[in-house]
């Protein structure tokens, strides 16, 4: 667990360093607010969350954040181009049930867009797949296929695809090995554990 | 909204994490009062409760605001004997969601309504008699500028939040529109921020119902008389509006009155609902005066922000309170949507507020709901530290 906590804080970081003091930020998925709460704290930004469920809405308003209940694409449909100046989809896009139209929507209501992901296809994943022969279980796929919530797993190459195929401009990249700390320098989509992505129209 | 279920005995009485025994007070202002419609008063009254102490700098007031046919008693007792406790008391209390031992909590009962405050039940004194309909049209914001008076009378520089839930939601949005300075938070139930047009439907049969009644008599009737009838079904009809199908089954079903005696072809009561409904009916002409009823429905009806100030966004353009609006599932008079709405407007102004959506299957008075999950919700609002005025506007 406290390793899970580390790792959300480096997660936490690299957002940080790419967000600008005092920029109007969106948190789509923000659960109980910690990364925006992070961001409030260190860039004063003005934040904004979107989450579906109520307890986790509770946390964020006893936080002092501003948070809407609700779909976050019925949402963003609301708002006129370029509100934001940066939309943060963090461990959100692989249960999306449209992760195109959410990505789309977010880059026409941000001016960027960043988007952090566990990489599916890192080397560890991969040996679990074929040797085990079972769904990836480890520190950060906790739970049994039965006991966990709909997703759909991407890796980097995935993700490198879908920005070109839908002509998105990538910004910044940030790959991280499998402690999600140390900068991954070489073939990311086998040894990076961890993504984020800056996007752009 | 609906009445507070008959309870037994209430205890609570000096019960800790209780507001205890309470009494109402008069706030008589006696500078003409002008309406939005441009009549004017003389003067008026208006009956409140306060609960908790009101601290050194004079911020921590939380004012609540009341529904269509609440009033200012929402926590607390009268007497030893009461049996019933205020009809927020559930929410109000030491230790309680609101809770009195930080905030010092306003209730008054509004203008144009009839548990005390100036209202067309009043005497007017040229006439020696009621005002009857000649009472001056009531809006929300002549509600909100007339609490105002009183928060001033008071002496709150500062209020620290407004809460209200349904047209105590309209009331609380409008206070932080009108006097953006003075309000620190806005909490907003179940309401919205232009009555829809069934809305405005459900609130015409009502006072068709009172207005066809004969002895509505243009208004003038006496006291103690007046529309019984056609209050009474306004009452039952409104009533439904509060709830919902699946609160109703649960509560009724298609269950039988025993008295019914099996008898079948007949349209003496036979259902549980519809002896309940009565009861709701009779009891209500007991309590509430058929012209406020009219005035109070009107001043709903009239309720649109976008139309007033020419868009929600112009309308929430001032505020510089936080807002949160909190919408219920199975309510189907004031709807999510509608409650939605309201916090997306704020956050396209650039206005700090959010939006909660708790589920419940009790309809438009679920705001009233004993519900751990929504008194976690209120108090962390209420008791978080201000964030820092970061300007959010476009």
């Amino acid at each position: 667990m406290t390793a899970l906590v580390e790792k959300r804080t480096v997660d936490m970081q690299i957002i940080g360093e790419w967000v600008a003091p005092g920029s109007r930020v969106l948190d789509l998925g923000c659960g109980r607010g910690a990364l925006l709460d992070y961001l409030v704290q260190s860039k004063e930004v003005a934040a904004l969350g979107v989450d579906m469920d109520f307890a986790r809405i509770t946390a964020c308003v006893a936080r002092g954040l501003s948070v809407y209940q609700g779909d976050m694409t019925t949402f963003m449909r609301q708002f006129p181009d370029r509100h934001f100046d940066r939309v943060i989809c963090s461990r959100t896009v692989q249960e999306l049930g449209d992760p195109t139209g959410v990505i789309l929507e977010a880059l026409r209501v941000g001016r960027s867009v960043t988007v952090g992901f566990v990489n599916h296809g890192f080397w560890k994943n991969r040996v679990d797949a074929l040797v085990r022969g079972r769904k990836v279980r480890n520190e950060v796929y906790t739970t049994e296929w039965y006991q966990s919530r709909p997703a759909n797993p991407l890796t980097i190459a995935d993700f490198e695809h879908f920005c070109a195929a839908t002509g998105i401009t990538v910004t910044r990249r940030a790959h991280l090995l499998g402690d999600w700390r140390t900068p991954c320098r070489a073939l990311p989509n086998l040894f990076a554990g961890y993504a984020l992505y800056d996007l752009a129209k | 909204m609906t009445d507070p279920e008959e309870n037994e005995p209430v205890s609570r009485l000096n019960a800790a994490g209780e507001v205890g025994l309470v009494t109402p007070r008069d706030y008589v202002c006696s500078r003409p009062f002008t309406f939005k419609s441009g009549q004017v008063l003389p003067g008026f009254t208006l009956r409140y409760e306060t609960y908790g102490e009101l601290n050194t700098t004079r911020d921590n007031a939380i004012l609540i605001c009341h529904a269509l046919s609440g009033d200012h008693h929402c926590a607390g007792v009268h007497s030893a004997e009461d049996r019933k406790p205020g009809w927020w008391d559930n929410l109000i209390g030491p230790g309680k969601a609101v809770d009195t031992n930080r905030f010092f909590v306003v209730c008054a009962n509004v203008l144009g309504g009839c548990v005390g405050s100036s209202g067309p039940s009043s005497n007017n004194p040229e006439t020696g008699r009621p005002y009857g309909i000649s009472f001056p049209f009531v809006t929300i914001l002549d509600m909100v500028r007339a609490q105002k008076l009183l928060l001033d009378h008071l002496g709150v520089t500062m209020l620290h939040g407004v809460i209200g839930g349904s047209m105590g939601g309209m009331q609380a949005l409008l206070f932080a529109i009108e006097f953006p300075g003075f309000v620190r938070r806005v909490l907003a139930m179940a309401t919205t921020s232009r009555e829809s047009a069934q809305a405005i439907a459900f609130n015409e049969v009502g006072r068709q119902a009172i207005m066809q009644d004969p002895d509505w008599k243009q208004g003038e009737y006496s006291k103690g008389g007046g529309p019984r009838v056609g209050l009474a079904i306004a009452r039952m009809m409104a009533h439904i509006t509060y709830v919902s199908d699946a609160s109703m089954d649960r509560k009724f079903g298609r269950r039988r009155k025993t008295s019914a005696n099996g008898e079948t072809y007949t349209f003496d009561v036979q259902f549980e609902v519809e002896s309940y409904l009565r009861h709701q009916g009779q009891s209500f002409i007991n309590r509430f005066d058929a012209n406020s009823y009219l005035y109070i429905t009107r001043a709903l009806d009239q309720f649109d922000l976008a139309h007033a100030y020419g868009s929600l966004e112009t309308a929430f353009a001032p505020v510089q309170a936080e807002t949160l609006v909190v919408g219920f599932t199975s309510d189907w008079l004031f709807p999510p949507e509608q409650n939605r709405q309201i916090a997306l407007a704020l956050l396209r102004a650039g206005k700090r507020a959010s939006y909660a959506e708790l589920s419940t299957d009790l309809g438009h008075d679920s705001f009233l709901l004993e519900s751990e999950e929504l008194y976690a919700l209120i108090r962390g609002f209420l008791e978080r530290s201000q964030s820092n005025a970061v300007d959010f506007s476009i």
